[in-house]
């Protein structure tokens, strides 16, 4: 179909989302997609999240931490915010998320907000709780395995 | 803007952790509401205990000890709260159940009801009075409006609902948190305040809340401070340590 002549078409703003999980977390985009679209039928309501238009565009994940870009129509990036902030869990995963900027281009979403992900993540026992531990460490953040699941520590814990 | 956290052995993030990820977001500090979390407040071996300052040094936001008080019954809560004055700059005790609000709002040495909806319990007018008149703020927990789904999350938005309407109407004192349990359960202050922006709250309102604690950890830090005697009256310049 021939495209919209420019004062038609809709307007986007684009959501640069990282979002946190444990180390053994397997997060996959259709996954993610399925729970963006839930948290906003949710929370807005189908109306409010048609409104909204929340789509994941780009999608990265590994060893527990991650990026996005998201699309959301100009004027509902509040409700928008409010349906990221409701992810609470992926495919039973719990995630930690965060909008760490809006933009009004993808490339500039990507440019200031994106690839900042705190580096790599090694698998090395740090000493935790008066004992060795295996633990996955990524720049600051340590997972740490316990008995019990894992443990969120820092660098401050396991010096 | 502050946020109150449970962190290790209550959750699963350890105060450090928690710290770094609240500083992170933007906040400019946390209440730690667990017992045991924080050096100073009896932590065990077993259990890896921080000190507030250092931890509050390193990540450059303010750490508040503070302890949740979760008991039976008002017998039981009178004494936990006798004991957990003294020790910790900040005391909630977790309501649920009409007695436990009752005792709590009633009780001038308590700082904050948590979760009054949490349980069987309710809340209104005369509680809703009584905080009031005894300074004690009431918790808005938008914990299973973040986390739940379904009837639960219905029922809490619900309660939420009720709650507000009691308590501004009464004006009594007030908190928001998201009741963190772990660093992924953390939220920034902007997606807090757009999801309960969403649940009908005003966002102005719920950035109060927010403040509220760090006025709660400020005005009870210098109430335990050594110039303290009592409101109004401060050690002067012309006295000296005996």
């Amino acid at each position: 179909m021939k495209h919209l002549p420019k004062h038609l078409r809709p307007r986007w703003r684009y959501l640069a989302v990282g979002i946190e999980a444990w180390p053994d977390a397997e997060i996959g985009r259709r996954a993610f997609q399925r729970a963006l679209w839930y948290a906003a039928g949710n929370l807005l309501g189908d109306a409010g999240s048609a409104d909204a238009g929340v789509k994941l565009l780009s999608f990265s994940f590994s060893g527990g931490a991650g990026e996005a870009v998201v699309r959301v129509r100009r004027g509902h990036v509040a409700e928008a915010r409010a349906a990221i902030g409701c992810v609470s869990e992926v495919d039973g995963d719990p995630v930690g998320i965060r909008v760490r900027g809006i933009s009004g281009t993808v490339r500039a979403c990507e440019e200031r907000y994106m690839g900042r992900a705190a580096g790599s993540s090694t698998q090395r026992d740090v000493a935790f709780a008066g004992a060795e531990r295996p633990a996955v460490v990524r720049g600051d953040a340590c997972d740490v395995r316990t008995e019990s699941g894992y443990v969120g520590a820092a660098a401050f814990d396991i010096e | 803007m502050y946020e109150a956290v449970h962190a290790s052995p209550d959750g699963d993030a350890t105060v450090a952790r928690q710290a770094t990820t609240a500083a992170r977001y933007g906040y400019d500090g946390i209440v730690v509401r667990t017992r045991d979390a924080l050096a100073g407040s009896g932590g065990d071996a077993a259990t890896p205990a921080a000190d507030a300052e250092a931890v509050a040094d390193e990540y450059g936001i303010d750490v508040v000890d503070a302890v949740e008080i979760d008991v039976d019954g008002p017998t039981a809560a009178s004494g936990a709260v006798g004991n957990g004055r003294s020790e910790h700059t900040v005391v909630c005790v977790v309501g649920g159940d009409d007695r436990l609000n009752r005792y709590a709002v009633e009780e001038p040495r308590v700082d904050v009801l948590a979760r009054p909806n949490a349980g069987s319990g309710g809340f209104n007018h005369v509680l809703a009075r009584a905080a009031r008149d005894n300074g004690v703020h009431v918790e808005f927990d938008l914990g299973p409006v973040l986390r739940r789904t379904g009837g639960g999350r219905v029922r809490a938005l619900a309660d939420l609902r009720k709650l507000r309407e009691i308590v501004t109407y009464y004006d009594a004192p007030y908190v928001v948190s998201a009741n963190a349990a772990s660093h992924l359960e953390l939220r920034a202050p902007r997606e807090v305040v757009a999801v309960a922006a969403e649940a009908g709250f005003d966002p102005e309102w719920v950035r109060e809340g927010l403040r509220a604690w760090g006025r709660i950890a400020d005005r009870n830090r210098e109430r335990r401070s050594g110039d303290f005697m009592e409101p109004g009256v401060r050690r002067g310049r012309y006295e000296t340590e005996r």
